[in-house]
């Protein structure tokens, strides 16, 4: 509980907060402070200077545009979770924002500071993967784009520079005939995930045309299953369980929560059960 | 920028003023410094809920939010749910009545997760409860005199049950 003090400001912009991580020793990004606030209080990680940027207008809110939802860094977990636009155009992303920690949590936490964490386990950056989604990155000077699926390089650690900040992420929209899923097994509500799978499948006249399948907990990051897409393409309902064997593609670690052939089982269990999930809804009107 | 700031809240009502490092929770601002002392510090991990208030209206862990980043917010505790007159409210009677504290830790975070959820209006079953308020642990009781109580609030009053 007795932390080294540091500093604190906050900011109104874009271009400040990035000058400031470029000129100031130890600057560290604060939005929600969910993640990072539990590592300051047990002492992992001794900021000199927190810039806090949850007041910087441009980066707030949901906001629906031509095929996209425009999501800002700085939307709250709870936002997504109960945002008509987010629940309507991407049932997906609202979903696995309700499985996220306990309600206090949904209420601080922010989907670009759960990107730049990058917890292997994480849900949205799953979502975000699955979905296709793109991270829009700026230092303040330029922008460039990151694909979701992409943005994470391994445990803890993102494609992001120093004095870089997630302003906002694009997130295509569903179109009809697509049905979705998320299903994760946690050992407590609340607690993050062992193992999380997202499903979108597009189908039409009982057969699968397209198939997007995406895990966490499998591995250092959020991965696209590519087997298991092609192994679901043209099935119909009846058919899905034999298309799907177990999933080599992965190669799950042993940790204090679980094996890594339990992940296993548990990775070829969700995703049987999201893949009929996702079918199931693609039916209904 | 500075590692010394002035906040000012309000809080239970009541605006405060008072300096503070700028690495002090929200809990630790409103314990060693403002002297209101309801909230608990349990995990500090934001697991569970002993430190739980409202800060405009919204349940948080104070435990793991700066008072930096809600200066000029109003941060309601448990104490400042009582009624005006400094009776207990609804809800704090049926905590009392249903026996719903026993060592009393967990209390001041169940109570104010108990009334952002009557705030919210409408009614819930117990499984629904159970999981709204899976993010406060109790030692001691077993959540059922817990569960008891809130739905005798929910009973009597509803949003009632706040005030
Ligand atoms: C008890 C508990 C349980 C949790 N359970 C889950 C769970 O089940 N699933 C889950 O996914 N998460 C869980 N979390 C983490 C939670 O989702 C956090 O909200 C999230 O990981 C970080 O978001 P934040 O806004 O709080 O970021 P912060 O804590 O403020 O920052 C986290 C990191 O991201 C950086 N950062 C923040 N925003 C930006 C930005 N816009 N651009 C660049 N860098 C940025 C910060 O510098 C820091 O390095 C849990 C947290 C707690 C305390
Ligand atoms: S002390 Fe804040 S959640 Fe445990
Ligand atoms: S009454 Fe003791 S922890 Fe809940």
């Amino acid at each position: 509980m007795f932390v080294k003090p540091f500093r604190y400001v906050r900011v109104h912009d874009v271009a400040e907060a990035c000058d400031l991580l470029r000129d100031e020793e130890e600057a560290k990004v604060l939005a929600g402070g969910q993640s990072l606030l539990p590592l300051i209080n047990a002492g992992l990680f001794e900021p000199g200077l927190l810039v806090d940027i949850a007041h910087v207008p441009a980066m707030q809110g949901v906001a629906r545009s031509d095929g996209y939802l425009e999501v800002g860094a700085l939307a709250c977990h709870a936002e997504l979770a109960s945002n008509a636009e987010v629940r309507a155009g991407q049932p997906l992303l609202a979903r696995a924002a309700s499985h996220v920690g306990n309600p206090r949590i949904r209420n601080r936490g922010t989907i670009g500071g759960s990107l730049a964490h990058a917890d292997p386990a994480a849900e949205l950056p799953l979502a975000l993967t699955a979905l296709g989604a793109t991270v829009v990155a700026t230092d303040g000077r330029t922008v460039r784009e990151i694909k979701a699926d992409e943005f994470a390089l391994s445990y803890l650690s993102t494609q992001l520079r120093a004095d870089e900040l997630v302003a906002h992420l694009r997130v295509p929209l569903l179109g009809p005939g697509w049905g979705w899923s998320f299903t994760e097994l946690s050992r407590r509500s609340g607690d993050f995930a062992i193992v999380a799978v997202a499903v979108l499948l597009r189908c039409a006249d009982g057969h699968v045309l397209e198939a997007r399948v995406a895990a966490a907990g499998v591995g250092e990051r959020p991965v696209r299953l590519g087997g298991v897409e092609a192994a679901l393409s043209g099935a119909t309902r009846l058919e899905l369980p034999e298309r799907l064997g177990p999933v080599r593609e992965v190669d799950p670690a042993s940790d204090a929560v679980a094996s890594a052939e339990y992940r296993r089982g548990l990775l070829a269990t969700l995703v049987r059960r999201g893949v009929d999930e996702a079918f199931a809804r693609s039916e209904e009107p | 920028m500075t590692d010394e700031l002035v906040l000012t809240l309000t809080v239970n009502g009541r605006p405060v003023t008072a300096r503070g490092g700028a690495h002090l929770t929200l809990l630790r601002w409103l314990r060693d410094v403002v002297h209101v002392t309801d909230p608990k510090y349990g995990c500090g991990e934001g697991i569970c809920g002993a430190c739980t208030v409202l800060v405009d209206g919204e349940p948080v862990s104070s435990c793991i939010l700066l008072a930096a980043q809600v200066t000029g917010s109003s941060v309601v505790t448990a104490s400042g749910l009582s009624n005006e007159d400094g009776s207990p409210s609804l809800l704090q009677r049926a905590f009392h009545a249903h026996h719903a504290a026993q060592c009393g830790f967990c209390t001041p975070g169940m109570i104010v997760a108990a009334a952002a959820l009557l705030a919210e209006g409408g009614n819930r079953s117990r499984t629904e409860l159970r999981e709204a308020l899976h993010g406060n642990l109790c030692r001691c009781t077993g959540y059922g005199p817990i569960l008891d109580a809130i739905e005798a609030a929910y009973a009597e009053g509803g949003e009632a049950g706040v005030g």
